[in-house]
């Protein structure tokens, strides 16, 4: 049976290696993020207004999340690229919507214009 | 010592028992963080909206992620991994609303262009239509003309012919009578001597034959109007060579008409001595003067 004292101390021990960041880095995410990012960005997302705000917001907490794992902090760096990784595939989706609605618009304009000429 | 010991214990109790109570009651009243409000909200909303209707998968995603920000609220309620999971689901509930959208206009675009697809047909159909009317308008036009044409021809060899025919009586007329063409029109003499008796306006039955030539000629000239005058010389009065020289156009007038000239293409006038053609102090000229002329007028 272990003495009290050494009991104490492997406790100690386990509670100061979670203090310390002890998760890992978070590769996979930093690639993710990364990918989304260049999804939404070849969609066309820095070309529609709400888009351009989550495209900006996803690089900067990306940027952010790298100088956390820089000093080690992978757990909050990993929450940060997930939220990245949010608001890269929220830009992708605003980007197809309106690019959707731009073409479904242009369709209506022309039903318009024929249905015009059916009148006529 | 026993007693001490219970003396020290029971506080210490009392006060963890105490903590536990206010940590509970913390728990039990913390609030939510503004990224995990948003997110319910957000997802009340996509949960009646073009998300649930047309991508429910990608909502079904989005609700996996406000579970996990439920749990780590649940769990942790001060955490940054509670916000940051709300956050989280609160994007991932916008992105299902927005795909909704763009599935949303999709659809109506295919709509609008299976709409623009039927007008099309319809125009198309109506243009064919429109087409083939003209079509049988023009054929019925080109018909027409040609028919027209073909009758015109018809109209034109038949006045050729007749024109011809009218020629050839005239000049057989001009064998044997005194045929010449004026400004008035092509003018017929007939000798008063040869058609009627002296003062007298009934023809003479010598001067038939020529008349018959004469209705002959004037027949095969139907489009044309006729005039008869009559003329004579200037011995007796003018009353009475005025009625002289009108009984006479008026016999000629009536021979003709008799003989198939049409009544109403025909008409006679007297006169008189008015308009000689020779000298009415010579014998000859005077007899020249005697004469019924007949005028074939130029323009039909």
């Amino acid at each position: 049976m272990p003495k009290p004292r050494s009991r104490w101390s492997a406790i100690v021990i386990v509670i100061a290696a979670l203090g310390c960041g002890g998760a890992p880095k978070p590769e996979g995410r930093v690639a993710s993020s990364q990918g989304a990012i260049r999804g939404a960005a070849e969609a066309g997302a820095e070309g529609v207004p709400r888009a351009t705000l989550h495209m900006k917001l996803a690089q900067e907490q990306r940027e952010q999340a790298l100088e956390l794992i820089k000093s080690g902090e992978n757990h909050r760096a990993e929450l940060l690229l997930a939220r990245a990784e949010a608001d890269a595939e929220l830009a992708l989706a605003l980007a197809r919507e309106a690019t959707a609605k731009a073409e479904a618009d242009k369709v209506d304009e022309e039903l318009e214009s024929i249905s015009k000429q059916a009148e006529d | 010592m026993t007693v001490m010991h219970r003396r020290v214990g029971a506080p210490i109790a009392v006060v963890i028992a105490i903590l536990a109570i206010a940590a509970l009651v913390a728990c039990a009243s913390a609030r939510p963080p503004k990224e995990l409000i948003e997110a319910r909200q957000e997802y009340h909303r996509a949960e009646t909206g073009n998300a649930a209707k047309l991508v429910p998968a990608e909502l079904h995603v989005a609700r996996g992620a406000l579970d996990v920000a439920e749990r780590s609220f649940a769990e942790s309620p001060e955490s940054q991994d509670a916000i940051d999971n709300a956050y989280i689901a609160l994007r991932k509930i916008q992105r299902a609303e927005a795909l909704g959208n763009a599935a949303l206009s999709m659809q109506d675009k295919a709509s609008f262009e299976k709409s623009i697809r039927l007008t099309q047909q319809e125009l198309l159909a109506r243009s064919n239509n429109k087409l083939r009317t003209t079509e049988g308008a023009l054929a019925k036009e080109r018909d027409s003309l040609a028919k027209e044409k073909e009758t015109s021809a018809a109209e034109r060899a038949a006045r050729v012919d007749a024109e011809k025919k009218a020629q050839e009586a005239m000049d057989a007329l001009a064998k044997t009578l005194a045929v010449k063409s004026e400004a008035r029109g092509t003018v017929i003499t007939l000798a008063g001597g040869l058609v009627f008796a002296t003062g007298r306006s009934a023809i003479l039955p010598g001067a038939q034959s020529q008349l018959n030539q004469v209705a002959d000629a004037l027949k095969s000239q139907a489009e044309h109007h006729f005039s008869v005058e009559g003329h004579t010389d200037n011995q007796g009065s003018d009353r009475i060579n005025d009625d002289l020289s009108l009984r006479r156009a008026n016999a000629v007038r009536e021979y003709l008409v008799v003989r198939g000239v049409a009544a109403a293409a025909i008409t006679a006038i007297g006169f008189g001595s008015s308009r000689p053609i020779g000298d009415n102090k010579t014998a000859e000229g005077r007899a020249m003067n005697r004469r019924v002329e007949i005028i074939v007028d130029k323009q039909p």
